[in-house]
């Protein structure tokens, strides 16, 4: 075993020597293996990212909670057909939230998109203002950086207090803390209370562009029925959200009016609804990863054989002269496949330390907007393009070894250059 | 020692396939060579005595016969095992040297116990006291492009006794050398051979060949003649400076 050992560990050595020989042409040939190796790495910390962007979505919608609202958030269904549903008036939504038995706790809330708010000379555009209630703040996943959120009293007295996203903060504040500090919405003064924690996702990023208002605050500005209302409800646990999911059809179908057979004219939200669209990103990531990492490793192994075969044959003295010496059949072709494992190896770390590079700037320049980005490639990642990138070797090495290993000893000593 | 000899060849026929034809390279050869023998084998370009020098090095099979080599049927071995028995058993010393251009003269030298599974340290040593014996004790760290020709051959001398063995076998051993290194290169041989060492130059050249105490004279593929030399050049066996 030890002789073993030895002798191929001899044959690594001699393997890596070969290699620097020729510092140039090992660089160019392992390219295709590094490109390929970026990629197999660069998909894995997109699905990673993804998955974490995923799991914060989760969160910070609730893994428990259900929302009725006249949209879809997913852009599911028919575009027409869901912009000619008839809104949720504030009236069927307090109707609904009265009957609801299945709720732990149910809100109701109200949206104005891609409004502008003024603070002294700053003004922040893009704004999602929502009236909501005092409930909202006391959910779990309601987490506040700064202050607090609006009492009860506060909401009932159309209290004209805010709190302000993450997002809001940075644009009107900066560093500063905008604790009692006035901005104006629609042109009427609002008092902050409280700043929200950074909340928003790859799929939620407008949450941390949104001010929190008292519901009749919103009416205030806004009038009553001018905004479909949505109906959030939390069930007593995430097991009994089918529950309470079928319960809310029911009622709000039944404060709809709705005939037996017509289609719901709402929407049921719920954070689970952007699994879809995180598949299909992964589907997108996969596909797109799998093609250009297999083209890159094909181009990697025609590369490498071409190499390999062009090493044998300028290596033939060589293979005499080892031959001779008494080194059998099997231990040139492990010499040559250690060489291509090596090349591939090689091309491999390089393309990682690349990646981990690429991907740690990546993460630190796109902190603002791609918050979910991890800044290090995930190590079991690292481990799969190593492992691919010596099978990578392997394959690309074993007809040229082979021919090496086949070469008649006699011939192979009267080669010459 | 032993009562049989060292190499036996029994009615050793070779013959090639080039293109169409066949061409017979030997003939049905019968040799015996004993032990601590000082052999010449002689013979024009073409006669088949490096298709010879290849079977006796069993770095080829014969196409018909046997051939004994220290007791053991060669003829029948594979692959693996004539790759032993070349490591174990022949060292080789080529016209040309045939020393790995990038690697260092210790490395070279080091190279057949690689293949025959000797422990790092071990191989350094032995390899080390092969290059002494040679005279190159100051030369472990150059590369063949360093050294001079007298000094690549000592390299490929000592590269064929480190592993100690039965037969070293020499093709031409000063085809590549001036007339004043050459004659070191045979006093080397000389002093290998008296130091108990069989060994069997492979030459055309009779300045060479009467240096061994045996001559064997191959032509078209026979044995045309096998004599003691009557008259051998005896040189001074190689005193080393150290």
């Amino acid at each position: 075993m030890r002789r073993w050992a030895s002798q191929y560990w001899e044959i690594l050595q001699s393997a890596i020597e070969s290699l620097r020989a020729n510092p140039l042409r090992s660089l160019l040939t392992s390219i295709g293996v590094m490109i390929g190796v970026a990629f197999v790495s660069l998909m894995g910390w997109a699905l990673r990212s993804l998955d974490a962007a995923w799991e914060s979505t989760l969160s910070s919608l609730g893994s428990d909670m259900l929302y009725v609202d006249k949209w879809n958030w997913a852009g599911g269904g028919n575009w027409r057909t869901v912009m000619n549903r008839k809104n949720i008036t504030i009236d069927q939504a307090e109707e609904i939230a009265r009957r609801l038995r299945s709720a732990e706790m149910v809100y109701l809330s109200a949206d104005a998109w891609g409004r502008s708010i003024v603070h002294a000379d700053q003004r922040a555009s893009g704004v999602v203002i929502e009236g909501t209630m005092a409930s909202f703040g006391m959910l779990p996943s309601t987490s506040l950086a700064e202050g607090r959120f609006f009492s009860e009293m506060e909401e009932r007295n159309a209290t004209s207090v805010a709190i302000i996203g993450d997002g809001i903060r940075s644009t009107l504040f900066g560093n500063r803390s905008p604790i009692g500090q006035v901005i104006r919405i629609e042109g009427r003064p609002f008092r902050i209370i409280g700043v929200m924690s950074k909340r928003g996702t790859l799929f939620t990023d407008f949450l941390d562009r949104m001010v929190y208002i008292p519901l009749p605050a919103f009416f205030a500005l806004y009038g009553r029925y001018s905004r479909s209302i949505t109906i959030a409800a939390k069930a007593y646990s995430p097991s009994e959200l089918d529950i309470l999911r079928d319960e809310l059809t029911g009622v709000t179908r039944a404060v709809r009016q709705l005939a037996p057979n017509a289609e719901n004219d709402f929407s049921i939200n719920e954070a689970q609804v952007f699994r879809d669209q995180v598949a299909n990103i992964r589907a997108v990531i996969w596909a797109v990863g799998i093609g250009l990492t297999a083209l890159s490793f094909l181009v990697g192994v025609i590369g490498i054989t071409n190499v390999m075969f062009v090493a044998v044959v300028e290596r033939t003295k060589e293979i005499g002269i080892r031959r001779s010496v008494g080194a059998k059949r099997s231990s040139i072709l492990v010499q040559f496949l250690a060489e291509a494992m090596m090349l591939c190896v090689a091309g491999a770390v390089v393309g990682v330390i690349a990646c981990s590079l690429l991907v740690a700037v990546l993460a630190l320049v796109l902190r603002e907007s791609a918050e979910f980005l991890l800044p290090v490639l995930p190590a079991e990642i690292v481990v799969v393009a190593v492992v691919i990138s010596i099978a990578v070797g392997i394959i690309a090495g074993f007809v040229p070894a082979l021919r090496a290993a086949r070469l008649d000893p006699v011939e192979a000593l009267r080669y010459e250059a | 020692m032993s009562q049989h000899p060292l190499i036996l060849l029994d009615g050793i026929v070779k013959h090639y396939r080039m293109g169409e034809e066949i061409v017979e390279a030997l003939r049905g050869v019968d040799l015996a060579i004993n032990a601590n023998e000082y052999v010449a084998i002689m013979g024009p370009s073409g006669s088949g005595k490096s298709t010879l020098m290849n079977i006796i090095g069993c770095l080829d099979w014969p196409t018909r016969g046997r051939y004994i080599l220290d007791g053991v049927d060669v003829s029948q071995l594979d692959d693996a095992e004539l790759a032993a028995i070349r490591n174990r058993k022949i060292g080789f010393v080529f016209q040309t040297f045939n020393l790995l251009p990038r690697a260092t003269a210790l490395k070279n030298v080091e190279l057949p116990l690689i293949y025959a599974g000797v422990p790092p340290q071990q191989r350094r040593q032995r390899a080390i006291a092969a290059l002494e014996s040679v005279g190159l004790g100051d030369r472990l760290r150059h590369k063949p492009p360093e050294l001079s020709g007298g000094q690549r051959q000592r390299v490929a001398i000592a590269r064929a006794l480190v592993t100690e063995p039965s037969l070293i076998l020499a093709d031409e051993p000063t085809g590549n050398l001036d007339s004043k290194t050459g004659e070191e290169i045979m006093q080397l041989f000389e002093r290998i051979w008296r130091q108990g060492n069989t060994v069997v130059l492979v030459t055309h050249e009779d300045d060479i060949a009467r240096h061994a105490r045996r001559i064997i004279r191959i032509r078209d593929g026979k044995i045309e003649s096998d004599i003691v030399n009557p008259t051998p050049h005896v040189v001074e066996p190689l005193a080393l400076e150290r």
